[in-house]
């Protein structure tokens, strides 16, 4: 019974493990573009994707890219600068 | 059910929600309305609550190069204003690599580029719904947009962003989208203030033109989530 429970958890941190790889062909592409992303190490739309396979995109993914891809905290005009609520 | 298959149900359960999580456009990119200092300002939230979470929705799904952070979405007055006048605002990020060639241009010129690509398309997403500019309690639209202008070159630095924010009067904007004024008298007609950071730069001249940018730049292998259109 233990053991069936590790297998389970094992199983389950694979899946989430997986949920992050991207292959490099899916970067290059992503990368060639002239609007991208801050960084090339981010792993995140290969569950969906599989070698040979046109590469997809959605939303989810850039958000998710983004998310990871930050470049750290801007200096930037606030909003009250320039409006009032 | 066995401690095995919760646990199974839990796991499946946490990956659903992870992944549907950023499917959607946040709602908090739209000022509460309970946040305004105004009857006004409540008044025209309340009414096109609807339009704005579609506005919000339709650059989420169709600009999805562009970012909204929150409060990005309202119905602002122009802190240069004195009276309660009360205009359509949104402030995007546009997230673009650090280019050299663009770096080297002057600020207006950044400036100039970024208000031909966008201003024009977002006006139009802005004034979807017709009851919008329509309305007599709208005094015009605001548009900001901030770009990265220097990415850290050592650790611990922070990147700094360069800003525009463009506030154009009503008739003007009803003319645009009507078709009787080109954007380049927009532009002229139009505040527009620039900052450097933090630091204000003051009102900008822009020398634009029509930029089909919006209309024809598509992110490679984007698929649009199910049931989402961009017209």
């Amino acid at each position: 019974m233990r053991s069936d429970r590790l297998r389970l958890l094992l199983v389950g941190s694979v899946l989430v493990a997986v949920a992050g790889c991207a292959t490099g062909e899916e970067w290059a592409t992503w990368k060639s573009h002239p609007t991208h992303f801050a960084s090339g190490e981010h792993m995140f739309f290969s569950v969906r994707n599989k070698e040979g396979a046109a590469p997809r995109v959605t939303r989810k993914d850039i958000a998710l890219a983004r998310d990871e891809g930050w470049w750290g905290k801007p200096i930037t005009v606030s909003q009250e600068q320039i409006l009032e609520r | 059910m066995s401690v095995s298959r919760a646990l199974l149900a839990a796991l499946i359960v946490g990956l659903v929600f992870a992944g549907g999580a950023a499917a959607a456009p946040a709602e908090d990119r739209l000022l509460p309305v309970d946040q305004y200092t105004s009857d006004k300002a409540r008044t025209l939230a309340t009414t096109y609550r609807e339009a704005l979470r579609e506005l919000n929705a339709g650059i989420y799904h169709c600009l999805p190069w562009v970012e909204l952070q929150k409060h990005s979405i309202g119905f602002y007055k122009p802190k240069h204003l004195t009276s309660d006048d009360r205009y359509l605002s949104l402030r995007i990020y546009i997230e673009q690599d650090p280019s050299t060639e663009f770096a080297r241009l002057r600020v207006e010129d950044r400036a100039s580029a970024m208000f031909s690509r966008y201003v024009g398309p977002l006006l139009r997403r802005m004034t979807k719904d017709p009851a919008v500019i329509g309305d007599p309690a709208l005094d015009g639209f605001t548009v900001i947009l901030e770009w990265m202008k220097q990415a850290p070159t050592a650790p611990g630095e922070r990147p700094i962003h360069e800003t525009i924010a463009v506030f154009i009067e009503k008739p003007v904007a009803r003319d645009y989208l009507a078709g009787v004024m080109p954007i380049t008298e927009v532009a002229a007609k139009a505040r527009v203030l620039g900052f450097d950071g933090e630091t204000a730069l003051g009102p900008l001249r822009l020398a634009v033109w029509e930029d089909t940018f919006v209309s024809t730049y598509k992110v490679a292998n984007y698929v649009l989530e199910p049931g989402v259109t961009c017209g």
